[in-house]
């Protein structure tokens, strides 16, 4: 049995923020005096990640996904806890550790923006020191499969945002590291370019063994990707387990939202309701029921319109929350 | 010693790769030429309307002044060149958060950072800085020996090293105070100074220029040492300096990125 | 029936100053933004300006050692004269930063531009109440530099009633000199984007005839007459002047009048070319 590539136990990090008030009073006051604020980004969190595995981290905006994903990197020195990835510490940036791992992060290109991909390539081989052969080789199976064979001799600015999604994959992974780090990724893409990321996300792992942290809070993203999940929430960890789990007990339902001309009618044959707001009534189903459902309403009710949507991400994590208040 | 090879190696490449990028864009070029040849002319007539009042300003002679003149603008040119464009690009990419990306590569930062772009075409100013000297040079009147082109030689990249340190220094303030773009135009302002010699300064203003900007190094004793003004002596010390400062400026960086990434101090 | 010929004409008054008032209104409301958004930015503020007076301090220095060289002064001027002169300098450079004409092409490409053209109100009166608003902060800003550098080099300065006034006028009438040029230079734009060159010889012209460098006075006369058919020195040399050397009753009303003469010129210049360039932006479009 080896040992797990990545290790966290009990891992914190608070910032010191400093505060200050709107208006002339406070900003002198600042000049003085400055007040700190502590904010605990992560608080305390535990998990191990096999070899190979493909775990995705879930959670709301600031829930401390990039921030543990920043000190699994070793860009961030953590305030407590330990961590080991691929048996090193992260934070002393061993050139080993370092020639293993790769971070993408979905918002922000490493590219660089007025030179053509390949050049950038050329770059990072030289920065990493690969040899030529294996060089032109992961660069050749990359681009067939990336499908970047005629953007990658062209200026990064000139793409559009898929197609430099594409080519920062590309570059990211040419050094075959042993650890994926991946911070949103698909952020911002059209559906069709974040199901072909994903797609290649999957195959890669499938291929190299790679292990690969994703973050995201796009559920879908998770969904297509990971078989495990680690819910992430206010800096601490709601759930780690199997994706399937989660999702058949908490994503088992869609929402209906309609708009009718006379709102008080009941509705309760349909589904339960959860909601009713002025002309709009909302609806929770069952999956499967969906369609039947809202076919029924459409031809049995004066629906003016309707709205079909998964359960947001919020209203899941409320509920693995309050499952988790409750206890075992 | 095996460690600074592969710097340079991996400097080679970068540079290489980014100045073929630049070429095509030759519109550049003459948009610098331009540029060049007008800030050529205006020190030109700067310099024949101090000496068409006197005969000498400081000891320092029309065909020495003009020696300064050539080795400011070669050294501007070359911080224009190969400074500026990495340490811009530094401080903007600590503001876009992208900075990550080159702490999670397997090579030093500092290196990393120094050497990733070059603006080719401002090095239409070294070409033009070079012939100024050379025409100064040959004005001067005095036999060049090979000690002063030797000392020239030394010199020069000495000059270059000690602006790259205090520029390094300067951007690395991005770490701390994010809005820092404004720190180009406060250089090329000051800058400005470095067109005459630092003897020429009152004191105070004297030891602003060698110490704080340090202007006296980068461009007074690479010109004292071709006109015959510079001995051993002073490109020993200059030599010092620029140690001190080298070994200064590796601290302030890895205080920064400990700060960067939230290092408990 | 001599009263509706009397109502009309006031009806029309009190339109003009209707409009007046509003223009006002629009001035102080843009100047009042410009104060606010510099005093946040005062570092960058402080940081260009501490890097501007290097170019002063150094002529000043530079020309304090001929005069030494020479016996006292050069072309009738000493050091403390010559201090006088470039520390008076940096107010002047300060007060006379308008909007520059590289500034065009970012406008035109944004789409700034066509924003202020949806206005009822000229843009040319948003750049000069901006930047006539950001003189605020930046004098605030300039005076301990100026302390500190009267203390440095000993300027010789006697400040009269007369000339502070002269000198308050002649300031506002470099900025809209200047303000009025610049815009008509950044105006080519509208028909080309390759307009560096011209702008960079202009800028030289200014920084050689203007009395940017040295005082006009120890410029040879040739000089000295193509400066006067230029405008450079009613934006710089001229105001300078007015405060730092000892310009006469009659020198100051004339310098005074050559100003608003340009002053005149600028606006012709701008409202002509303004009405060809809208059209060809229209034409290009956006």
């Amino acid at each position: 049995m080896r040992d797990p590539d990545i290790f966290v136990q009990d891992l914190r990090k608070t910032f010191v923020v400093p505060t200050r008030e709107a208006g002339l009073r406070a900003a002198l006051r600042s000049l003085v005096r400055r007040e700190h604020r502590d904010v605990k980004a992560v608080d305390g969190i535990s998990f191990a990640i096999e070899p190979g595995e493909v775990v995705g981290f879930l959670g709301p905006n600031g829930a401390g996904k990039t921030t543990t994903l920043k000190m699994l990197s070793g860009l961030l020195y953590p305030t407590s806890g330990e961590v080991s990835v691929l048996g090193h510490v992260p934070w002393r940036r061993r050139q080993e550790f370092l020639q293993a791992i790769t971070l993408v992060m979905g918002n922000r290109n490493q590219l660089n923006w007025d030179i053509p991909a390949v050049d950038s390539f050329e770059m990072n081989r030289a920065i990493y020191g690969l040899p030529r052969r294996q060089f032109r080789e992961t660069v050749d199976e990359l681009v067939e499969v990336l499908e970047i064979g005629d953007v990658v001799r062209k200026p990064v600015r000139t793409l559009s945002l898929g197609e430099r999604m594409k080519v920062e994959l590309a570059g990211a992974l040419l050094h075959r590291p042993r650890a994926l780090f991946l911070d949103e990724p698909t952020i911002g893409l059209d559906v069709a370019m974040q199901r072909r990321i994903r797609s290649f996300i999957a195959a890669y792992n499938r291929r190299n063994g790679a292990t690969i942290l994703l973050t995201s809070h796009y559920m879908a993203d998770v969904q297509a990707l990971c078989r495990r999940v680690i819910v992430i929430h206010h800096g601490g960890i709601l759930f780690d387990g199997d994706l399937r789990a989660l999702s058949d007990r908490f994503t088992s339902h869609k929402t209906i939202s309609v708009a009718l001309a006379d709102p008080s009618v009941a509705l309760d044959g349909y589904g339960e309701v959860t909601s009713r707001e002025g002309d709009r009534v909302t609806l929770r189903v069952r999956k499967e029921d969906t369609s039947t459902v809202a076919a029924k309403l459409l031809n049995e009710q004066p629906v003016s319109d309707v709205t079909i949507e998964d359960q947001p991400i919020e209203d899941i994590i409320e509920q693995v929350f309050a499952v988790r208040q409750a206890g075992p | 010693m095996s460690r600074l090879l592969q710097a340079l190696v991996l400097a080679r490449t970068f540079l290489r790769i980014s100045a073929l990028n630049e070429l095509q864009y030759r519109v550049n070029f003459f948009m610098e030429l331009v540029q060049s040849l007008l800030a050529l002319g205006t020190g030109l007539a700067v310099l024949a309307l101090v000496f068409s009042h006197t005969r000498e300003l400081a000891g320092w002679s029309q065909a020495e002044l003009l020696a300064v003149m050539g080795v400011h603008i070669l050294v501007g040119g070359v911080v224009r060149t190969a400074i500026q464009p990495n340490m811009l690009r530094l401080i903007e990419d600590v503001r876009d958060g992208k900075l990550d990306y080159l702490l999670t590569k397997p090579r030093d930062g500092q290196l990393l950072v120094s050497v990733r772009q070059l603006n080719v075409w401002q090095s239409v100013d070294c070409l033009v800085g070079a012939i100024v000297l050379g025409i100064a040079v040959v004005r001067l009147q005095r036999q060049l020996g090979v000690g002063q082109a030797l000392g020239f030689a030394a010199a020069l990249p000495l000059g270059v090293l000690v602006l790259y340190c205090f520029w390094l220094c300067l951007a690395t303030g991005a770490f701390w105070v994010v809005r820092l773009e404004f720190i180009v135009e406060l250089f090329d302002g000051i800058y400005q100074a470095g067109r005459w010699p630092v003897g020429v300064y009152p004191l105070g203003l004297r030891l602003v220029f060698t110490f704080l900007v340090p202007l006296g190094i980068a461009v007074t004793v690479p010109a004292e040492a071709i006109v015959g003004l510079a001995g051993g002596r002073t490109l020993l010390l200059a030599a010092g300096f620029a140690a001190v400062l080298v070994a200064i400026t590796r601290w302030v960086w890895r205080r920064g990125l400990r700060r960067y990434s939230g290092a408990s101090a | 029936m001599l009263a509706r010929p009397r109502a009309r004409l006031r009806a029309v008054r009190e339109r003009e100053l209707e409009r007046l008032r509003r223009l006002a209104g629009f001035y102080v409301a843009v100047a009042r933004t410009a104060v606010q958004e510099q005093f946040q930015y005062r570092v960058a503020n402080y940081a260009y300006m501490l890097g501007m007076i290097t170019e002063p301090i150094v002529y000043l220095v530079v020309w304090s050692t001929v005069a030494r060289s020479q016996g006292g002064s050069v072309g009738g001027y000493t050091p403390a004269q010559l201090a006088a002169y470039y520390i008076v300098w940096t107010l002047v450079r300060n007060v006379n930063i308008v909007f520059t004409p590289f500034g065009w092409e970012w406008r035109i490409r944004e789409g700034t531009l066509s924003g202020m053209l949806l206005r009822p109100v000229h843009p040319i009166h948003y750049d000069l109440a901006y930047f006539a608003g950001w003189k605020l902060p930046v004098v605030v800003m300039w005076l301990p530099l100026a302390v500190v550098l009267s203390f440095a080099f000993h300027p010789a300065i006697a400040v009269t009633p007369a000339k502070a006034a002269a000198f308050f006028l002649a300031i506002w009438g470099a900025y809209l000199i200047r303000s009025m040029f610049m815009w008509v230079l950044g105006m080519i734009t509208f028909w080309t984007t390759r307009v560096s060159a011209i702008y960079m010889t202009y800028f030289t012209l200014e920084l050689l005839l203007s009395g940017r460098i040295v005082p006009l006075g120890l410029m040879p006369p040739w000089a000295r007459t193509l400066a006067s058919f230029l405008p450079y020195k009613w934006t710089f040399g001229f105001p300078i002047e007015t405060l730092a050397a000892d310009l006469g009753g009659a020198e100051l009303l004339t310098g005074l009048g050559a100003q608003a003469l340009w002053t005149a010129a600028g606006v012709a210049l701008v409202a002509v070319v303004w009405r060809f360039g809208v059209r060809r932006y229209a034409a290009v479009g956006n």
